[in-house]
């Protein structure tokens, strides 16, 4: 039997504000999500305030609804070259910050640690001027160097997306892969050394899989991040030309503020937090919590 | 240790690998700086395009532009806005910051210093909580604000910023309240303080860093916030920045009569760039030790 000490209640009603904060904000939202799809709701008029109920009629809808399956892709396109991109470029600055080849790790820091600052809406906004197709800057530098000019924004939109997307969010990785490299023992790399193994061989054979879990972590936590997240494809391209960039989550938007279908949208955003579930479980897992 | 250290570094490194390592780092750099150069040189130039080239001469006119509003001819009808859109981001980070650090503060002491049955259940779904798609919340969470009349309300916004991040940020108070030893309140209680006021008068203060880092990222969250505001905001004269530099592209594309004032814009996104970076100042000694590992889940 615990017992309750007066002191521990008083304690203890220090989680109120924090728990009607969540409670009314973050529970009941998500209560209502799953209650608002199995609705016909819409955003104004006479079926915001009483919607009749559909049952599971608008995932049904789902399951024929051509563009949503299309955007489904879309989303896995997105969030796996920007996941991989985005940890290429993680682990070759982060190995630049550890190395102790290079000189000059503050400037280095500061520069690679410079988009993760910068706020979200300026992201794709500043890579217009690099975008463009007559004047920007990449088109530029490709005539430089004697290459045809590309049409970035229309024809390429879903690589520019993953460009803008991945330039903001290399630094995640970064520097978890940097602490994680950082706390690698350095004996290990004496008797590797000792031993005559190549600098390949050391990478693959001692730092890779003593770096591997933060690296799963850190995947799973990226990709949640990225199948939530609109504001790139929102701002750049709104989901055109020809919802070759509709990411689910923009899609759900869409259908909920533009068309007025919020028990639709509602639904949309029910499967992307599926599948975040269930990428949550799996860290759970993967941190063998 | 350290000359040991870089001696052997010095005979690992091999002068190709170091050349090669340059020129890509070149590359690396045009890659991650081109936006900014542009974003600084459009800033400072009076006659600002949205393309990268040479200013003729560089001038403040457009930072002054923001706050007494443009002259030219046609140019965006936005700049009368800006100087208000500045001050609604700031109520909105002000507001996330303050409620998340009472909070946070709050909950992660108990939790630090309270056993409980189920304890780890809870915060794993805390952490469960932090996971749910934020945009799966927001279509319900529209409805709720019509509620609470948090529609076109900045505080409003403000409170469902904070609710949103209060879950890592109640594992990140925790976590450095762990680290303070309980003499230190013990000797409080001596003096008469309860629990709350020592929280706030003794824990609080020896916890500086950490408060500082979850003070620091809640104001940025609030601050950098855009698809809360994109539901929640619906009058142009209550948008913080990240909406009305969003609404000056998207929301009238081509409007007859309106030109986007490049220079104008850069210098607002300029200005709303300063936080963050004082942000990163402060705490750029602590971002290199994050560590995502068993001991964050434990």
């Amino acid at each position: 039997m615990i017992k309750i000490r007066r002191e521990d209640v008083f304690l203890a009603s220090f989680f109120i504000p924090a728990l009607i904060l969540l409670f009314i904000f973050q529970l009941i939202p998500t209560v209502w999500a799953i209650q608002f799809s199995l609705t016909d709701m819409a955003l104004i008029g006479k079926k915001f305030l009483n919607p009749s109920y559909v049952g599971l009629m608008n995932f049904q809808r789902l399951a024929e609804d051509r563009i949503f399956w299309k955007s489904v892709g879309v989303t896995f396109e997105y969030c796996l070259i920007s996941l991989m991109w985005r940890f290429t470029l993680g682990l070759i600055f982060s190995l630049y910050l550890t190395s102790k080849i290079f000189k000059g790790k503050t400037i280095m820091a500061a520069v690679f640690l410079f988009p993760w600052i910068t706020p979200g809406v300026l992201k794709p906004f500043l890579w217009i001027s690099v975008l463009d197709t007559k004047y920007g800057t990449a088109n530029r530098i490709l005539q430089l160097l004697g290459l045809p000019a590309q049409s970035w924004v229309y024809e390429r939109a879903m690589l520019s997306a993953i460009a803008i997307n991945s330039w903001a969010g290399y630094a995640f990785p970064m520097l978890v892969l940097a602490s994680a490299l950082t706390s690698i023992p350095k004996e290990y790399y004496e008797i590797a050394e000792i031993c005559g193994a190549s600098r390949w061989y050391r990478f693959t054979r001692i730092t890779l899989p003593l770096i591997k879990f933060p690296l799963v972590l850190c995947a799973i936590m990226i990709f949640k991040e990225d199948i939530d997240d609109f504001t790139y494809v929102y701002m750049l391209t709104d989901g055109g030309p020809n919802y070759r960039t509709e990411l689910l989550s923009l899609y759900a938007y869409h259908k909920a503020f533009v068309y007025y279908k919020l028990g639709y949208g509602s639904a949309i955003g029910l499967v992307i937090a599926a599948i975040a579930f269930i990428l949550g479980l799996a860290q759970l897992k993967a941190a063998k919590f | 240790m350290r000359g040991e250290k870089s001696r052997l570094s010095r005979s690992l490194a091999e002068p190709g690998i170091k050349i090669i390592g340059y020129i890509v780092l070149a590359f690396m750099f045009i890659y991650i700086l081109n936006p900014f150069v542009w974003l600084f040189l459009t800033a400072f130039n009076p006659h600002g395009s949205p393309f990268l080239e040479l200013p003729e001469n560089l001038a403040l006119d457009n930072f002054i532009a923001i706050f007494v509003g443009t002259t030219k001819m046609g140019a965006a009808a936005h700049s009368i806005y800006m100087a208000t859109w500045i001050k609604n981001s700031l109520i909105v980070a002000a507001t996330t910051m303050f409620i998340v650090i009472v909070t946070s503060a709050m909950a992660g002491y108990a939790l630090s210093r309270l056993d409980f049955p189920g304890k780890n259940l809870f915060m794993l779904g805390l952490l469960l909580i932090g996971f749910m798609p934020s945009l799966t919340k927001l279509l319900p969470l529209y409805k709720l604000c019509i509620i609470f009349g948090f529609v076109n309300n900045l505080f409003g916004v403000g409170i469902i910023i904070a609710s949103g991040t209060l879950p890592t940020q109640i594992w990140v108070m925790k976590g450095f309240f762990d680290g303070i030893p309980r003499e230190l309140e013990e000797q409080a209680w001596i003096c008469g303080c309860n629990r709350l006021t020592s929280l706030f008068r003794v824990v609080l203060p020896a916890a500086g860093p950490g408060v500082m880092v979850v003070a620091l990222m809640s104001f940025l969250s609030g601050w950098g916030n855009f698809t809360v505001p994109l539901i929640l905001i619906r009058s142009e004269d209550l948008y913080p920045i990240s909406l009305g530099i969003a609404s000056i592209f998207t929301h009238h594309p081509g409007e007859v009569g309106l030109v986007v004032d490049y220079g104008v814009v850069a210098a607002l996104s300029i200005i709303y760039m300063i936080p963050s970076l004082i942000i990163y100042y402060v705490v750029r000694r602590h971002l290199l030790k994050i560590r995502l590992a068993r001991m964050e889940v434990r």
